[in-house]
């Protein structure tokens, strides 16, 4: 516990613009070394998709940011206000759903502003219901509200549309992509979802062996009709390694452009990466948020 | 009317299909489902219901019962009739014996589960929520829980005599247990994940124990003392009958000694009710208290 704390709860003057700053984050577990080096920073009211296979460190990662892991090595710096949604909604079943949004909050216009969380994610007059209630896209989006009633400068959302269906998932990344609009904290998003992490992120990142492998920005406007989406979409599948476990398969067969690859040395990739952090504001937004994003 | 779906039900099968099914031996061969069978509802409405029947299986057990000690099967010392039985428990309740033997009963196991279902409750919060808690109680009571309750009468006995406090002593002991067991267990195999979100949340100590230990294990706290309950009402019957000058038990003793087999089983059933009341009641709390789990 005393070990986390001095690692990030104290208070660091930065310089920038950066929301996250991690230089050269370790992790193993029992021997085997799940991150080898991460570099990353994240600027205020970035939205960072971070891709990879199961098992590539990408959760690692953002329970680390979450403070949730004190057995990492590295420099790791974070805003105090951070939030979590979990791939699982995990509301506690005892509590109504009002009391699940404020869980934690104090003074006494907690309610009022968990009230009003709970209305941006379209849960009015929800407040009283048990979770057990609710849809899971409806638990999902009372976790969302959980997270906003915080006003996190960090958002981390540990792959939080992967256990609902289809449609639901569509609904939620448009909800996403709004309120992230709307309060701009700088969001990660861990995700196996490639077209999740296009359509919603400025910038994508694909974790390989504990390394970054590829960071690169997300153009404006990309929808799927976009040649471009298409293109960085395999870019993405190939670097995830998708082209290797389907052999056969009809997906990927060109290898990667060099133009979204970072620097063959992942630590060498984060002054890219960087670089991309102040070009953001400038014209790096998802489509479905570009207008309210930019002002 | 069966012969009749039939032919639909082939009809359809074959019907609409360009190829008709081939005969056996060519080709994956098809079976006939059996079709046409009476509508399930009709025939559910025609049956007697079903606590109706099962209430006759009681009737006709205890009219079986009522004949044997009629013919003299069934010997009066041995088992009365039921019929005897049952004035004999109105008589009784008539004379406030067995009201007062309740009442004497009851208090000891209230005392029991006053007194047993906190302390298990305090000892299992110590240990399940302190490391130091964990290693100066579990470890002994993990050890204890083995030693028979029952069997710990006689030093009870000896150390406390033979009043009230040894019996109710006894209960306190054997409630204890099940208590701490379940409510120290569901404490350590709490859903982590919901330990890290109140590490997300920020949650201070108090906090997580208020919001998310307490109301966690209540569930299992209610099964701990529904087993608790049970546990009591056994522990009484038997501490009753090794040596009491009162209570249902007594009531037991007695009529053995006099052979009046249907007192004793008025005081049994008396047991059954009461704890079939005990049950209901921690039920009726566990569903009005855990009110946010479905099906409740």
């Amino acid at each position: 516990m005393s070990g986390r704390s001095s690692a990030v709860t104290e208070p660091v003057a930065l310089a920038g613009d950066e929301a996250v700053v991690v230089r050269d984050l370790h992790r193993s577990f029992g021997g085997r070394e799940v991150l080898r080096g991460i570099d990353l920073t994240i600027g205020r009211g970035q939205f960072v998709a971070l891709l990879g296979r199961s098992g590539s460190g990408k959760s690692t990662i953002l329970r680390a940011l979450a403070g949730l892991d004190d057995g990492v090595q590295g420099e790791l710096l974070v805003p105090e206000r951070r939030a979590v949604v979990f791939q699982d909604p995990r509301l506690l079943p005892w509590a109504d759903v009002i009391a699940n949004v404020v869980l934690g909050q104090r003074g006494r216009d907690a309610r009022a502003r968990g009230l009003e969380a709970l209305g941006e994610v379209g849960l009015d007059g929800h407040e009283r219901d048990w979770p057990k209630t609710l849809s899971g896209g409806e638990a999902q989006r009372v976790a969302l509200a959980r997270a906003l009633v915080r006003k996190p400068d960090l958002l981390l959302l540990d792959e939080p549309f992967g256990a609902l269906d289809a449609l639901t998932r569509i609904r939620m990344h448009a909800l996403v992509a709004k309120l992230c609009a709307r309060h701009h904290p700088a969001v990660l998003l861990v995700t196996h979802d490639v077209d999740e992490a296009i359509l919603l992120a400025d910038r994508v990142l694909v974790l390989t062996d504990g390394r970054i492998s590829l960071d690169t920005p997300v153009a404006q406007d990309l929808d799927r009709g976009d040649p471009r989406f298409a293109e960085l979409r395999s870019v993405l599948l190939a670097e995830i390694g998708v082209v290797e476990s389907i052999d056969d398969g009809p997906v990927d067969d060109e290898p990667p452009s060099d133009a979204y690859r970072s620097a063959p040395a992942p630590v060498e990739a984060v002054p890219s990466a960087l670089g991309a952090v102040s070009f953001v504001s400038a014209s790096i937004v998802p489509s479905a948020t570009s207008k309210e994003h930019q002002r | 009317m069966s012969l009749h779906q039939d032919t639909t039900f082939v009809a359809r099968l074959s019907g609409p299909d360009p190829t008709p099914p081939s005969p056996a031996g060519s080709g994956p061969g098809l079976v006939r489902l059996p079709t046409g069978a009476a509508d399930t509802g009709a025939a559910r409405r025609r049956r007697l219901p079903r606590g109706t029947a099962r209430l006759g299986g009681i009737l006709l057990f205890f009219g079986l019962w009522e004949i044997a000690a009629l013919v003299g099967w069934l010997k009066p010392q041995d088992l009365a009739a039921p019929s005897v039985i049952f004035t004999t428990g109105i008589d009784m309740l008539r004379s406030g014996a067995l009201e007062s033997a309740i009442w004497v009963s009851l208090q000891r196991v209230l005392w029991g589960l006053v007194i047993g279902v906190p302390v298990g409750l305090a000892l299992a919060l110590a240990a399940g929520l302190t490391r130091t808690g964990e290693n100066l109680i579990d470890g002994n009571v993990q050890m204890l829980r083995f030693v028979p309750v029952i069997g710990l009468e006689s030093l009870f006995i000896l150390w406390l005599g033979v009043g009230e406090t040894a019996k109710v002593s006894l209960i306190v002991l054997g409630v204890t247990f099940p208590v701490y067991i379940n409510v120290f267990t569901a404490i350590r195999s709490m859903d982590p994940g919901l330990h890290e979100l109140a590490d997300v949340v920020g949650l201070s100590r108090s906090e997580r124990i208020r919001r998310i230990v307490l109301p966690g294990v209540l569930p299992a706290f209610f099964m701990g003392l529904r087993i608790a309950v049970a546990v009591a009402w056994l522990i009484l019957v038997f501490v009753e009958q090794i040596n009491a000058s009162n209570g249902l038990g007594y009531l037991i003793i007695q009529a053995q000694t006099f052979f009046e087999s249907s007192v004793i089983v008025v005081a049994l059933v008396t047991y059954a009710l009461m704890g079939l009341v005990s049950e209901g009641l921690v039920r009726l709390a566990e569903r009005r208290v855990l009110r946010w789990q479905p099906g409740r």
